[in-house]
């Protein structure tokens, strides 16, 4: 591998960090653990460039090592009970003007309570900008998998956020009155 | 039930168009995936990764230069 190559490798990696970054939070639920997760993916990354093939996509290659790290290590460690309204409700209130928003805080609890198939199904597809085939080659599974898992995680989250009232929800107190008499409560 | 029709009407709808509060569920729930996701994404590249990174690239440059030698 000649140095420009490595040079390429490096900032592709560079490139997809924010968006790996972004899943690792989504998995795990919580910054510090995320950060540690995206670590770890870096240096198997790094220590296994020669195996990635110039000209395919990176990003899904760094997603599937991110996410076979991250189960590989919850089998060892088993999952911790996580706090993690504490940590986001901490984590958002630094920026209330741009993530204070409780509406964000209670659909990040609505996440936390889907199975972890379902949830990274759906942040594949609707978050991180993968196609239902490339969602279902980082993890492993039949296009058709996916494709169900996402469906149910979105019922699951319009059940969660549904009974959570919409009332509660951003300033638009006129629209939820018009709600309101439209359901006739 | 014109209440489902009003749905059926908003689904249509492009993602653009969709004002705060006036979405069908679905799309509030894409919306709100995403603004999460994006959220986080926006935070950048924390310097340990670019830390990291350099230190990696040291390490292998070090090790081709013994190599050489």
């Amino acid at each position: 591998m000649t140095e420009n190559d490595d040079r390429g490798f490096k900032r592709d990696l560079l490139a997809s960090l924010p968006n790996l970054r972004a899943f690792a939070v989504s998995l795990t639920g919580r910054h510090d653990k995320a950060d540690d997760l995206v670590q770890d993916t870096i240096m198997k990354a790094w220590a296994n460039q020669t195996s990635f093939t110039a000209g395919t996509n990176m990003r899904a290659w760094l997603f599937t090592i991110l996410r076979n790290e991250f189960y590989s290590q919850m089998r060892k460690r088993g999952r911790e009970v996580q706090d993690t309204d504490g940590l986001f409700s901490e984590r958002f209130s630094v920026h209330p003007e741009q993530y204070g928003r409780l509406d964000l805080q209670d659909f990040r609890k609505a996440l936390d309570k889907l199975p972890d198939d379902q949830r990274e199904a759906i942040i594949l597809v609707g978050a991180a900008g993968f196609a239902y085939e490339e969602a279902a080659t980082i993890c492993g599974c039949a296009v058709g998998t996916i494709k169900s898992r996402v469906s149910r995680a979105r019922t699951r989250l319009q059940e969660l956020l549904g009974v959570s009232g919409e009332g509660d929800f951003g300033p638009d107190a006129g629209h939820a009155a018009i709600t309101a008499r439209a359901f006739g409560s | 039930m014109s209440d489902d029709n009003r749905k059926k009407q908003d689904m249509t709808i492009s993602h653009q168009d969709i004002r705060p509060g006036s979405m069908p569920p679905n799309a509030s729930i894409s919306r709100k995936l995403r603004e999460f996701y994006d959220a986080v994404q926006e935070e950048g590249i924390p310097d340990r990764f670019l830390d990291l990174l350099e230190k990696l690239e040291d390490a292998e440059r070090n090790a081709k230069s013994v190599k050489v030698k």
